[in-house]
């Protein structure tokens, strides 16, 4: 019995290292760059860092991120002046861009297009509107020199609290010395990834005990008096996160798709003045897929067609930049 | 409680650990144990599935006991009719009452008269009710046919019926072989246990790797059939054939390698199917637990092979029809085994049946011969175009699923619904296949390499399989726990 105990367990160690040396090698495991909360309460990445972050269990995405002065994802340095033609881009993980090299983002792909403008992406992974008004608000000195702004709202998600709240545990939960561990032992890191780990985590917060089977969902339009609901909660947030932070209507303009977006939303947006860039079109007529295989992020063709709808905004707001 | 989730990978050690060292003094501690961590597997989906079985061991025991005792033939044969009757029962109310039901309505509204449904019941099917009562049915049989002596040892008894590893899904044991042991003292042999891990790691990455991976193309293929060219529906059947089979036979390997894990050896259920060189031999690979069930216990007893071609015929027919309906209750089974009777018979009609009983594909070469590949191919074409019956959820759809093949004839690339690499599957599957061939001699010995560090580079390659492949959001139940 000893033997048998004592073998399983050497062996149990020796295919865990294996693996792990495995993991490496293949660079299977994605690397997630440090995050922190400033001195205003904005939540980002410690500037300076680059890496590689990889999706799908067999490296089916693979690109490399940078993360600039400002910290954030970008090809450049946010440095804005009077001088020159700036356009800020914020958002959530779609803006952040770690599904595509940090060489062919949005940002890039507008550059590329209106070659004398500098496209800023304030891109973070889990921004929603309020964290998004709030660092508008927070850095309003760079802001102010910032010629335009273009606020991605996914209606489903960002509208959902009224105010910001910077989230201080979450940062310090990321810096214990569990998901420390985490990051060091690439094998877990890669564990975690891919969702293997999922059922431990559950079962040890006790949350397995609680799954119920929920039951086959069908596509059943929502039921209109909650979806009234939440657009009254939504619309109310939306109020008063203009009100706490204040929403700059001369270049500030959202980026959504009406798809998936109240239309109550979109009237009061309308009767208030408030543009909004509507990229439904464009990827509902485009022929070739527009997002990721792995998950549901924009691919390279559906970045292109975001970059196309800001540059068309920004080329029929500015002709002279046409030349 | 699922052999694939943490609630198990947690549940094992614990009871292995009491098993050997706390109620390790005699046979019947470790009995007590058994019964114990069988009730809380079995329970962990709902407790009141335990009375099902508690039911089914209590009547067998009482009824094996009257069997043996009875003074007279007839006074036997009314006693095992008792225990037949009460388990075909228990199946009968809990698995094929509401299709009896429907099927009445079905057939007095195609004779015209309208008829509302209002006699069907709404109850679940308890987990694994199939093979539990196969297996107490067949203690009773034995004791009837003098194979074995019943047990006076309530104990063991009750661990012969409810031992976890095989509860649910089989192999369905006979008293003769798992009774037996369970009765006696079992003693740690390093060899049986180490094998028995070895067995779980081979039948998790079956589970985890084949079947899981496969499961989203094949529900997507069957759920889209009307949508798909003849390629995709072809390729949809063939990866059903793959999945069913890793799942199962997953399955059977983790229940054989747990139940070594406590000393004890259950038999075989799987025997590399998929290299069968005719429809026989595929019968003699495949859930072997259940077939041998059906040759000892229907088709034996209804004179077998013994009597005329044409009766030997009927009872081929029986046997199979039988076996389908033990799947489920719905026609797609039964038809599915109606189509097995058909390829069954032309080749007893031949005198093939037991004509590769005892060798397999390349027995005395390391490459099958071209013969031998073209008769895998067909046998493996056959099986799999039968399991268009055996995966949709109507006869209608089947029909319209093989309907579809044909006036659709055309090959387009199919695009996995969650877009992955298609390539990689087939790539998998090529691997799975070749590695199977060369194991082909061992179905208990999966790791069967001389050398140590190709069996480390395998075990590294097999846990490494399970995380390439490893999808987050597929329903990790098995199939047959359905049955």
């Amino acid at each position: 019995m000893k033997k048998f105990i004592l073998k399983t367990f050497l062996y149990i160690i020796a295919i865990l290292l294996a693996l792990e040396i495995t993991v490496r090698v293949f660079h299977l495991y994605t690397e997630d760059p440090p995050r922190y909360i400033d001195e205003y309460g904005v939540e980002k990445r410690v500037p300076r860092n680059n890496g590689i972050a990889v999706y799908g269990n067999r490296n089916q995405a693979y690109s490399e991120f940078d993360i600039n002065n400002a910290g954030f994802n970008s090809f450049r340095d946010f440095l804005p002046s009077y001088e020159k033609f700036e356009l800020a881009i914020t958002g959530d993980s779609f803006i952040e861009g770690f599904h595509q090299n940090y060489q062919n983002s949005i940002g890039k792909k507008i550059e590329n297009n209106i070659p004398s403008i500098e496209a800023y992406e304030y891109g973070y992974a889990g921004y929603d509107l309020a964290n998004q008004l709030h660092l508008i608000h927070s850095y309003k000195k760079d802001f102010d020199k910032i010629d335009e702004i273009i606020v991605y709202l996914n209606y489903e998600n960002d509208l959902k609290r009224g105010v910001y709240t910077p989230n201080y545990e979450r940062i310090k939960m990321l810096k214990s010395p569990l998901f420390k561990m985490r990051d060091q032992i690439k094998l877990l890191a890669y564990g975690s990834k891919i969702g293997v780990l999922e059922p431990i985590k559950k079962f040890v917060s006790g949350k397995a005990f609680q799954d119920k089977e929920e039951g086959y969902k069908t596509n059943e339009i929502e039921n209109s008096d909650l979806a009234k609901e939440k657009d009254q909660l939504y619309l109310q947030n939306f109020k008063s996160l203009i009100k706490h932070y204040g929403f700059d209507k001369t270049k500030t303009v959202l980026l959504l798709d009406s798809r998936k977006t109240s239309k109550a939303f979109l009237d009061y947006c309308a009767r208030e003045g408030i543009a909004y860039l509507d990229f439904s079109e464009k990827f509902k007529n485009s022929k070739k897929a527009t997002t990721l295989i792995y998950d549901w992020h924009w691919n390279d063709h559906g970045r292109s067609l975001i970059s196309e709808t800001i540059s068309e905004y920004i080329l029929a707001k500015y002709p002279s930049m046409k030349q | 409680m699922l052999f694939n989730s943490v609630e198990f990978l947690l549940f094992l050690p614990t009871v292995f650990f009491l098993y050997w060292f706390v109620f390790k003094k005699n046979a019947t501690t470790q009995n007590l144990i058994i019964i114990l961590a069988s009730y809380l597997f079995y329970g962990w989906w709902d407790w009141r599935f335990l009375l099902l079985i508690m039911g089914s061991t209590l009547v067998d025991f009482i009824v094996g006991q009257k069997i043996y005792t009875a003074e007279t033939k007839k006074q036997s044969k009314l006693w095992l009719w008792v225990s037949v009757f009460f388990n075909l029962s228990l199946l009968g109310v809990f698995k094929y009452y509401n299709f009896f039901v429907d099927s009445f309505v079905q057939l007095v509204s195609s004779a015209g008269y309208e008829i509302k449904s209002i006699w069907t019941l709404s109850i679940i099917l308890p987990v694994g009710i199939s093979f539990y009562t196969f297996q107490t049915m067949s203690y009773s049989l034995d004791i009837y046919y003098k194979r074995v002596k019943p047990t006076k040892d309530f104990t063991s008894f009750v661990a012969f019926v409810a031992f976890f590893p095989q509860l649910v899904a089989g192999p369905i044991e006979r008293a003769s072989n798992l009774l037996s042991q369970i009765k006696e003292k079992r003693i740690f042999s390093y060899r049986q246990a180490s094998d028995g891990l070895k067995l779980i790691l081979w039948g998790f990455f079956k589970k985890l790797v084949i079947a899981d991976s496969l499961a989203p193309v094949v529900d997507d293929i069957f759920a889209n059939y009307a949508t798909y060219p003849a390629s995709t529906l072809i390729l949809g059947v063939c990866l059903f054939s793959f999945q069913v089979y890793g799942d199962f036979s997953g399955y059977s390997d983790i229940a054989i390698g747990t139940a070594k894990l406590f000393g004890i050896e259950l038999m075989s259920n799987f025997k590399f199917p998929n290299f069968s060189r005719n429809v026989a031999e595929y019968w003699q690979r495949w859930h072997i637990s259940l077939s041998t069930w059906f040759r000892h216990y229907l088709y034996i007893p209804l004179g077998g092979s013994r009597v005329s071609k044409l009766k030997s015929v009927r009872n081929i027919c029986i046997i199979f029809l039988v076996s389908g309906f033990w799947h489920g209750a719905n026609w797609t089974f039964i038809f599915w085994g109606g189509l097995h009777a058909l390829f069954f018979i032309p080749v007893f009609l031949m005198g093939k049946n037991r004509l590769y009983k005892d060798n397999v594909i390349g027995q005395s070469s390391a490459l099958p011969s071209i013969k031998e590949v073209g008769m895998v191919l067909w046998t493996f074409c056959l099986v799999t175009f039968s399991r268009i019956f055996f995966r949709s959820p109507s006869l209608q759809d089947a029909f319209s699923y093989i309907r579809q093949i044909s006036d659709r004839f055309s090959y387009e690339n199919y695009v996995h619904p969650m877009g992955y690499r298609m390539i990689d599957f087939y790539i998998l599957l090529v691997a799975f296949i070749l590695y199977e061939y060369r194991i082909r001699k061992h179905e208990r010995s999966p790791f069967n390499f001389k050398s140590k560090w190709i069996r480390f580079l395998i075990y590294v390659g097999v846990v490494l399989g399970i995380l390439l492949f490893y999808d987050d959001g597929v329903n990790r139940s098995f199939i047959y726990f359905q049955f």
